[in-house]
């Protein structure tokens, strides 16, 4: 086991923007914390939950997949050799089952020339970031399970480092580590999980919804009335770690110009409209629905990659909700409108 | 460093170009395209199934999925029944012979052919649902001695929007296929069957559900009626298909627009078994 001290991470970024394209968390204006390449005056640790999930470093909210010519497509596939520094265990959950999502039956050569260029390393929470986390309830936090390349846990003055790949261990033979005795460290991460899990609230409503969900209960009705006040901004979809769906559309002029995708989600009205008008999913409460009930029970019998559900317990959608029916208080209410019915 | 573009093999979003061989007028706003592909090579590798269905690419207007009409026994073209409504199918309906588009596909779940083989077939359309319903129809009919009885059911709602007309009409011709059309409405007095909604067909013949597999395709109204009448004639649900018609943007199961429950309908469908859509409200 190795562990680095924390005046030497500045250092450590540094070595590593030698040969990757760094993104790290930076303390910008209004003391907004941001997530991208470093900056040494701006880099921080002092981030706590960053307002967006980073799915967009392997999915980006629009991206051009084909230049085209004459109407000749070329593709165009992005990648570039990167570090994700201070990855959350809930984020890396969301990579690990978008990454699984997204490989499967066909692979999409966007995002995996993305994720396979990608090394991850992730920083184990001591605790709940802000008042609505709850992985301990999905299962995917507050330290990662699997997925990473190294694995940061906070000391006080120093960080322990896990190492989950050899990718991982080759970045963490320089100097600037020490080895240190892994009896002595892995009983110091231990401890730091142990306390860090049970700092964590629990939402049992999570688990007593998704089988209300499952069996059936909440009646259309309920998802209505949440409907009535959805503004439809897509604020959640755009914050979930576990939200990819997107929409293709071209840019074009006389034949030439470019294939874009973008992110879409299921909150819009035209999301599921057919050209002759027919729309499958006609109301705000159905649409709502869709969404819910892919984090919380259409996805379940998927590759969760040891999560509960294809929510990990972010809390982003409940942060950002203009209007109060983020997951946790849409759980909340769905478990107290049919606790005794 | 700096971002690495480069040109990869094997991108599900790629498409092929191909050209309008012909372009037949069916009705008012529909055509039926045939293609061949671009580069000279046979739709025998591009082996599809019936009931499956391409992309169309028209590069400005997008991408727009369509279910192929020919069966992969007749390969010289590859057949298209397109209705002009959208900004891509009215973009294609600008397109003359010779012209050049693209696609990608085929793609979906078909039609199970060897659930069907030896079984009676009977395929109920409505409208353009008759479009994919077409590509089994006729390979069925082409490997005509694979199948027991083949009963069609065709509905539309007037007799100046019946699909494939003179195919329909050759059928008169032919001991080895069962047909029943009907129209919605008949204003002009013109239409020599069954006037009234398509479920009303199944009135007019009779059918032993015991060996019958029924396949389904028409507008959204249709599924619920058609699926009732079925399970009131003591058909099996296992024995009751339907391709269903959503948004089917990327086609390979990434984009989410056409996600119905926990399946995919490009994926998983666009043909499914009535059990497995079931308890899916959202289905039909």
């Amino acid at each position: 086991m190795k562990s680095i001290d924390k005046k030497d991470v500045i250092d450590m970024l540094k070595d590593w923007t030698n040969e990757y394209h760094v993104l790290c968390p930076n303390k910008k204006i209004n003391d907004d914390c941001i997530f991208d390449g470093f900056e040494q005056d701006h880099f921080t640790l002092d981030y706590g939950k960053l307002s967006f999930c980073l799915k967009s470093a392997f999915f980006p909210q629009s991206e051009i997949i084909f230049e085209v010519e004459d109407n000749q497509y070329h593709e165009v596939i992005s990648s570039e050799k990167t570090i994700l520094f201070g990855i959350r265990a809930c984020d890396m959950m969301g990579i690990l089952q978008s990454s699984s999502f997204m490989s499967r039956d066909y692979g999409d050569v966007y995002y995996s020339a993305k994720d396979d260029a990608t090394i991850k390393v992730v920083m184990a929470c001591p605790g709940p970031q802000n008042e609505t986390c709850f992985c301990t309830t999905t299962n995917s936090g507050p330290f990662a399970e699997k997925g990473f390349d190294l694995q940061f846990f906070d000391m006080g003055e120093e960080f322990l480092v896990e190492v989950g790949s050899k990718k991982g261990k080759e970045l963490i033979s320089g100097e600037l580590f020490t080895d240190i005795d892994s009896g002595d460290a892995k009983g110091k991460i231990a401890a730091f999980k142990k306390k860090a899990s049970e700092a964590i609230p629990k939402v049992d409503e999570i688990k007593s919804v998704m089988e209300m969900l499952k069996n059936g209960v909440v009646e259309d009705e309920e998802w209505e009335e949440f409907g009535q006040k959805c503004i439809a901004c897509g604020g959640c979809a755009f914050v979930c770690p576990t939200c990819t769906c997107f929409n293709v559309y071209d840019l074009a002029r006389d034949g030439s110009g470019m294939r874009v995708r973008g992110w879409d989600t299921c909150l819009y009205g035209g999301f599921t409209r057919e050209a002759s008008m027919h729309n499958p999913r006609p109301t705000q409460g159905s649409r709502l629905k869709r969404r819910y009930e892919h984090k919380l029970k259409d996805y379940n019998e998927q590759d969760l990659q040891g999560g509960l559900c294809t929510c990990v317990g972010c809390g982003r959608c409940s942060d950002v909700c203009p209007v109060d029916i983020g997951i946790l208080n849409l759980v909340l209410a769905i478990s107290r409108d049919y606790k005794s019915g | 460093m700096g971002v690495n573009k480069q040109l990869k093999e094997e991108n599900i979003y790629k498409p092929l170009p191909v050209s309008i061989v012909r372009n037949l007028p069916q009705i008012k706003d529909h055509r039926l395209f045939q293609l061949k592909i671009e580069n000279g090579t046979t739709w025998e590798t591009f082996s599809h199934q019936p009931g499956q269905f391409i992309e169309v690419s028209i590069f400005g207007k997008g991408e727009a999925p369509i279910s192929i009409s020919s069966p992969p026994t007749r390969l010289d073209t590859l057949e298209i029944c397109v209705r002009k409504v959208g900004i891509l199918t009215n973009a294609l309906f600008e397109l003359g012979k010779g012209s050049t588009f693209y696609i990608r596909g085929p793609y979906g779940r078909g039609f199970p052919i060897d659930i069907l083989k030896g079984h009676k077939l009977l395929l109920v359309a409505g409208g353009l649902g008759l479009a994919p319903l077409r590509s089994l129809l006729l390979y069925a009919l082409d490997k005509r001695g694979e199948f027991d009885d083949i009963i069609l059911m065709y509905g539309t709602n007037n007799p100046d929007n019946v699909l494939f007309k003179y195919e329909l009409l050759s059928f008169f011709d032919r001991k080895d296929i069962k047909y029943l059309y009907s129209v919605d409405k008949d204003e002009e007095g013109i239409w020599k069957q069954y006037v009234g909604v398509v479920t009303g067909l199944f009135d007019q013949t009779e059918l032993s559900p015991d060996d019958t597999y029924a396949v389904m395709c028409g507008p959204p109204v249709m599924y619920r009626f058609v699926i009732q009448k079925l399970l009131s004639l003591g058909f099996a649900k296992d024995h009751i298909y339907v391709s269903l018609e959503r948004m089917m943007k990327c086609g390979v199961g990434k984009c989410g627009h056409c996600a119905i429950g926990d399946k995919y309908c490009c994926t998983d469908g666009p043909v499914f078994s009535y059990p497995e859509i079931e308890s899916i409200k959202e289905a039909i």
